[in-house]
């Protein structure tokens, strides 16, 4: 190779690094976990199953913060399927840990707001039906929900909910649940 | 290597071109002072621009593409603005201030650290007065951009006192079927015995009897009553039936959201030290139309000096001050805290909620933090 050239592709690559870093520096990428996508292939009947290992965090009677546990996910072919079946996974909670969403709650549908930054979580009506009440309780919601998604899907940066298909002012009197929700990540017990 | 050189700016320039090509965010607020409402674009890019003054709206033409947070902003809560929308036009934007009746600018200037370009705009039957020449760099010493004005001091007179939930909303129940708006109520009502008595304030309840009241309401009558002072109580309850102890709480729009907090902090410090400009326009101006923006220092103070009481009297856990985005704070134009004295979810906290005394300890202490901020309230406007 020419010295000329090998020159040019030096600094080609030079600038190319330092404009990559600097965007990476000034988008403030938010602290998360980027699911594991397993090697773990599945025969179906129309193909073969990807697999993702994801990181859920659930609330113990022993400590305030969630705890994690690891589970797996068959990656859909739809983005959507996928949030679909991580809060199904949320839902159904984990034997040794407490879940804080009442038991007969189900989830009605789920949208993108804000061009896919925002996440729509619309909810059966029984998750203010059989909502316990308190201020703590509906913050162990609101956290376990929000935190859970945004932690293990970068690209989600708020969660907001409906109940019913309705906004709804309220949980349980406490929290105004009209406004999206931001992550705070301090809920999580090791991260 | 001149070719190596040229190669590399052309990389550059390359990977550079479609932030320049990105509409820049300016952000938009207005305050309402006595005989003038300002109007501040915020950005952190600086731009030039002219200004076309109409009887009904003030047009800021700029050299750049612009955003504001959304296209059309309705301005609430001001006497002269309506609304504020932006316009692309060729590779500039025009910023158009819609007004309520007829306005003119009394001034106009720019600050830096951070961009702004500010108008103080007067109510106007005529003709608007031509408009200054727009300034395209810094003023050398340029009139400051006052934050909002605070609420004028003036002593505690009136307190509302809000008993949480009632009627249908029974709050949260215990185990021994013991309600959370019964526990309020009663917390509330020897409260109010406990001020009136001891100290000759007003006193106004939200409820005073087993009945609804939608939290938008709760927080119209303690505004419309002119309250000086907003105290919400409850108890709590958690999924985690071992959770016990007491906190206090004051509003934010997230709890403990960076973004929220940082927000927060820089619009309620009154030295202009913006600091880092902030990211999210949407969070900003839904914290402009927050009653209880200009409060929160002084609810932060309430809520400590409550919770310090607590601590003393009740003998539980300190679970702290905290923030919050309460329905019920948010709409109190002053400062307000909510009040979480146990947890009736935990059995042994619940035993304690059935005894009047310790009934009686609860409001002994939200009185004494009430009667500590008032004094050094009361101090600080000497």
């Amino acid at each position: 190779m020419k010295k000329k050239t090998r020159t040019f592709l030096v600094i080609a690559v030079v600038v190319l690094l330092l404009a990559l870093a600097a965007q990476r520096l000034l988008r403030k990428s938010p602290a998360g976990f980027e699911p594991e996508r397993l090697n773990r292939e599945e025969e179906h009947g129309d193909g073969i199953a990807e697999f993702i290992k994801v990181k859920l965090f659930f609330l113990s009677e022993t400590s305030r913060l969630l705890q994690p546990v690891y589970r797996e996910i068959e990656v859909p072919e739809i983005r959507e399927d996928l949030y679909r079946k991580f809060v199904s996974l949320l839902l159904a909670g984990d034997a040794a840990h407490i879940t804080p969403v009442p038991s007969d709650v189900q989830l009605r549908s789920l949208h993108f707001l804000d061009g896919g930054g925002t996440l729509l979580l619309d909810f059966t009506e029984s998750l203010s039906a059989s909502f316990p009440g308190g201020t703590a309780a509906e913050l162990e919601f609101i956290y376990f929900m929000v935190d859970n998604i945004c932690y293990n899907f970068r690209e989600i940066k708020k969660v907001k909910f409906l109940i019913g298909g309705n906004e709804s002012k309220s949980l349980a009197g406490h929290i105004d649940l009209e406004r999206p929700f931001f992550p705070d990540f301090s809920w999580l017990g090791d991260k | 290597m001149k070719k190596s050189i040229k190669a590399g700016i052309v990389c550059a320039a390359l990977l550079v071109a479609p932030r320049l090509l990105t509409p820049i965010g300016i952000d938009f607020r207005s305050f309402d002072h006595e005989g003038y409402t300002r109007v501040v674009f915020e950005s952190k890019h600086s731009f030039a621009y002219k200004v076309q003054a109409h009887p009904d709206r003030l047009e800021v033409r700029l050299d750049v593409r612009a955003d504001l947070p959304v296209p059309a902003l309705a301005v609430a809560n001001s006497q002269l603005l309506e609304r504020v929308t932006c316009e692309h036009l060729g590779n500039g934007s025009v910023l158009t201030v819609h007004f309520r009746g007829a306005a003119a600018i009394r001034q106009n200037f720019v600050l830096e650290k951070p961009f702004r370009v500010v108008f103080d705009l007067v109510r106007s039957e005529k003709a608007p007065t031509p408009p200054p020449q727009a300034p395209v760099a810094a003023e050398k010493n340029p009139p400051r951009e006052e934050p909002p004005p605070a609420p004028r001091p003036r002593s505690i007179e009136t307190i509302c006192i809000d008993p949480g939930h009632g009627g249908e909303d029974f709050g949260a129940i215990g185990r021994s079927k013991l309600k959370e708006k019964d526990v309020t109520l009663k917390i509330g009502l020897k409260l109010k015995k406990l001020i009136e008595s001891k100290t000759g304030l007003r006193v106004i309840m939200t409820r005073d009897k087993d009945s609804e009241v939608s939290l938008n309401t709760r927080a119209s009558i303690a505004n419309n009553q002119r309250a000086q002072m907003f105290v919400s109580i409850h108890v709590n309850s958690s999924f985690r039936k071992s959770a016990y102890g007491s906190e206090t709480y004051f509003v934010s729009l997230q709890a403990t959201d960076p973004e929220a907090l940082e927000l927060a902090q820089k619009e309620n410090q009154n030295d202009e030290d913006p600091g880092e400009a902030i990211q999210n326009d949407e969070l900003k101006m839904i914290l402009w139309n927050m009653a209880q923006t200009e409060h929160i220092r002084e609810s932060s103070k309430l809520a400590e000096y409550i919770q310090n009481e607590l601590n003393v009297l009740l003998g539980t856990r300190d679970r702290g001050v905290k923030q919050a985005p309460f329905r019920v704070l948010m709409r109190a134009a002053m400062p307000a805290v909510l009040i979480e004295a146990v947890f009736i979810s935990n059995a042994s906290e619940e035993r304690k909620l059935q005894r009047e005394d310790f009934l009686d300890k609860i409001a002994l202490a939200i009185y004494n933090g009430i009667s500590k901020f008032i004094y050094h309230y009361h101090s600080a406007l000497k």
